[in-house]
């Protein structure tokens, strides 16, 4: 599965549009994270992609200072945070700004700016687009 | 009513073949092979015999290769716990029982081998599971970077002391230095090499993580009436559940709130107890796995031993330990200090201990929890006794 066949695919494309979309049941208005296609609570199947901004709230991170496969592209050490988004509740993965190694606090509020993480493999390179989080100054 | 499961099937014989990692002498069909014969022995039982197999984490060694050497004369049984993680090694249990009790196997071996130069790293295999964009742009590709995570949920938001880690930790060391057969044996574990091991993810340091080594181990269950003919004591099988509850899962980090830094137990372990009859009161020795020191404290929370709130007056060196603790835990070592083939070797220091045969023996002991693979999508746990009203 790529970005562009998952039940997400409208998420990646609005990053690559410059815009932050999440899925949201047509039935009942719930938030649908991961993407699918029914929801479980209402049982209507569709969604519609709904605009939210990019702000956030820390739930919870971690600063990894190992060089694991498929990090090359991040100077070490990196901040990888879960952001749970405004006025909808859902969380992403992501990455956070933390030049001072400053430890983030569960709650902090977050606003975020598209930018991409380059993953390289053994047949090239894959800039995957994603949010990267900054702390409210 | 009894549950079907409680003691009507027992484990009659063990096998492990434990080394480096990267250092098998064989390869890893065969080390597996050597584990099954291990544990045929150790029943005084005849290989030839076997008739089914059940694994779990994508085990690589589809049981109908291993009839040739071993013998088998016709395989009945074949199946794995889905999951990439150790999250259903305990399950297996109950997987390998249902064949039993419903007459579609009568001799079935839970088995795990993992010889790297086979089967590559563990930890990129189970990742492989997991990883996708929204996991790859975070530069989150490690299962040791996704328990962080969880991790600093669990003492940033919840409050639980980071150095109770330290606790399990020295108690897993100090099983493993007077075992034998452990990683760790003959080595004074000193609690500084831990704080000065360098830093992986945050709060992660190396010596919170479980090492993986090469090797197999398998464990022979036949019904109950059967393992008492043979050559050990019987451990019987007394409860076992797998499963998730809804708000569990593979949700890109979107778990219910309050199930987000448990380790996913919660059901199994209700459904367990209730199965079984039992409570944690009732369990006389704890076989935990930990993948991350974090993981398995949040296991035994969410087994109800402990609360948030109780965490560091339980999880304490001292209570931890064969020697006089009230909740001992791993008693091999476990995966940090015994060593690490994917936790196969949890239930078989259970059977170990419930014989009386382990290197930290617990006086006196009836039961033993298998806690499985914590934070793992599907989790599992299962109740093993040496005897049972």
């Amino acid at each position: 599965m790529t970005r562009s066949s998952g039940a997400d695919a409208p998420y990646w494309q609005g990053l690559a549009d410059g815009k932050l979309l999440f899925p949201r049941c047509t039935g009942c208005d719930r938030w649908m994270w991961p993407a699918g296609h029914r929801c479980g609570s209402c049982g209507a199947v569709g969604v519609t992609w709904t605009e939210r901004a990019m702000t956030a709230a820390i739930f919870s991170w971690t600063r990894t200072w190992h060089r694991f496969a498929l990090t090359e592209s991040l100077d070490l050490p990196f901040t990888s945070i879960v952001a749970e988004v405004d006025d909808c509740g859902i969380r992403l993965l992501g990455r956070l700004d933390d030049p001072d190694r400053i430890d983030p606090v569960i709650g902090e509020p977050l606003t975020g700016r598209i930018g991409t993480t380059v993953i390289r493999t053994g047949v090239g390179t894959d800039p995957i687009p994603t949010i990267i989080w900054s702390r409210l100054a | 009513m009894t549950h079907p499961l409680y003691g009507t099937t027992a484990i009659a014989g063990v096998g492990l073949r434990q080394y480096k990692r990267g250092a098998a002498p064989l390869p890893e069909r065969s080390v597996l092979v050597e584990a099954v014969l291990a544990a045929c022995a150790d029943a005084g039982f005849d290989p030839a015999e076997i008739d089914g197999f059940v694994s779990y984490g994508d085990d690589h060694n589809e049981p109908v290769r291993l009839m040739p050497e071993l013998g088998i004369r016709e395989l009945r049984w074949s199946s794995a716990v889905w999951g990439g993680g150790g999250g259903g090694i305990a399950g297996a249990f109950g997987v390998a029982a249902s064949a039993i009790l419903t007459g579609q196997a009568t001799a079935v071996v839970i088995f795990r081998a993992l010889v790297e130069g086979s089967s590559g790293r563990l930890s990129a295999a189970v990742m492989a599971h997991h990883l996708t964009d929204h996991l790859l742009a975070a530069g989150v590709v490690s299962p040791a970077q996704v328990c962080a995570i969880r991790a600093t949920r669990l003492f940033d938001h919840h409050g639980v002391p980071r150095d109770i880690v330290e606790d399990l930790v020295r108690a897993s060391y100090y099983h493993g230095n007077r075992n034998p057969e452990a990683v760790s044996f003959g080595q004074d574990f000193d609690i500084e090499s831990l704080r000065r091991s360098r830093m992986i993810a945050e709060p992660f340091r190396l010596f919170d993580c479980s090492r993986e080594n090469d090797g197999a181990g398998a464990l022979l269950m036949v019904a109950a009436d059967r393992a008492r003919d043979l050559a050990k004591p019987p451990v019987y099988l007394l409860g076992c559940a797998q499963g998730a509850e809804a708000g569990w899962g593979d949700l890109l980090e979107n778990d219910a709130a309050d199930l987000y830094a448990t380790a996913g137990f919660r059901p199994v372990a209700k459904r367990l107890y209730a199965d079984t009859g039992l409570t944690p009161a009732d369990i006389d020795v704890v076989q935990l796995y930990e993948n991350f020191d974090a993981q398995g404290v949040m296991s035994l929370i969410d087994h109800g031993f402990c609360s948030h709130e109780s965490a560091a007056d339980v999880i304490r060196f001292d209570n931890l330990i064969a020697d006089g603790g009230k909740l001992p835990v791993n008693t091999s070592g476990g995966n940090l200090a015994q060593g690490f083939i994917h936790g196969i070797g949890l239930p078989i220091e259970a059977v170990r201990q419930l014989r009386g045969e382990s290197a930290n023996p617990v006086a006196g002991a009836r039961t033993c929890l298998l806690a499985g693979g914590p934070g793992s999508p599907t989790v599992s746990s299962a109740i093993f006794a040496n005897r049972f009203d």
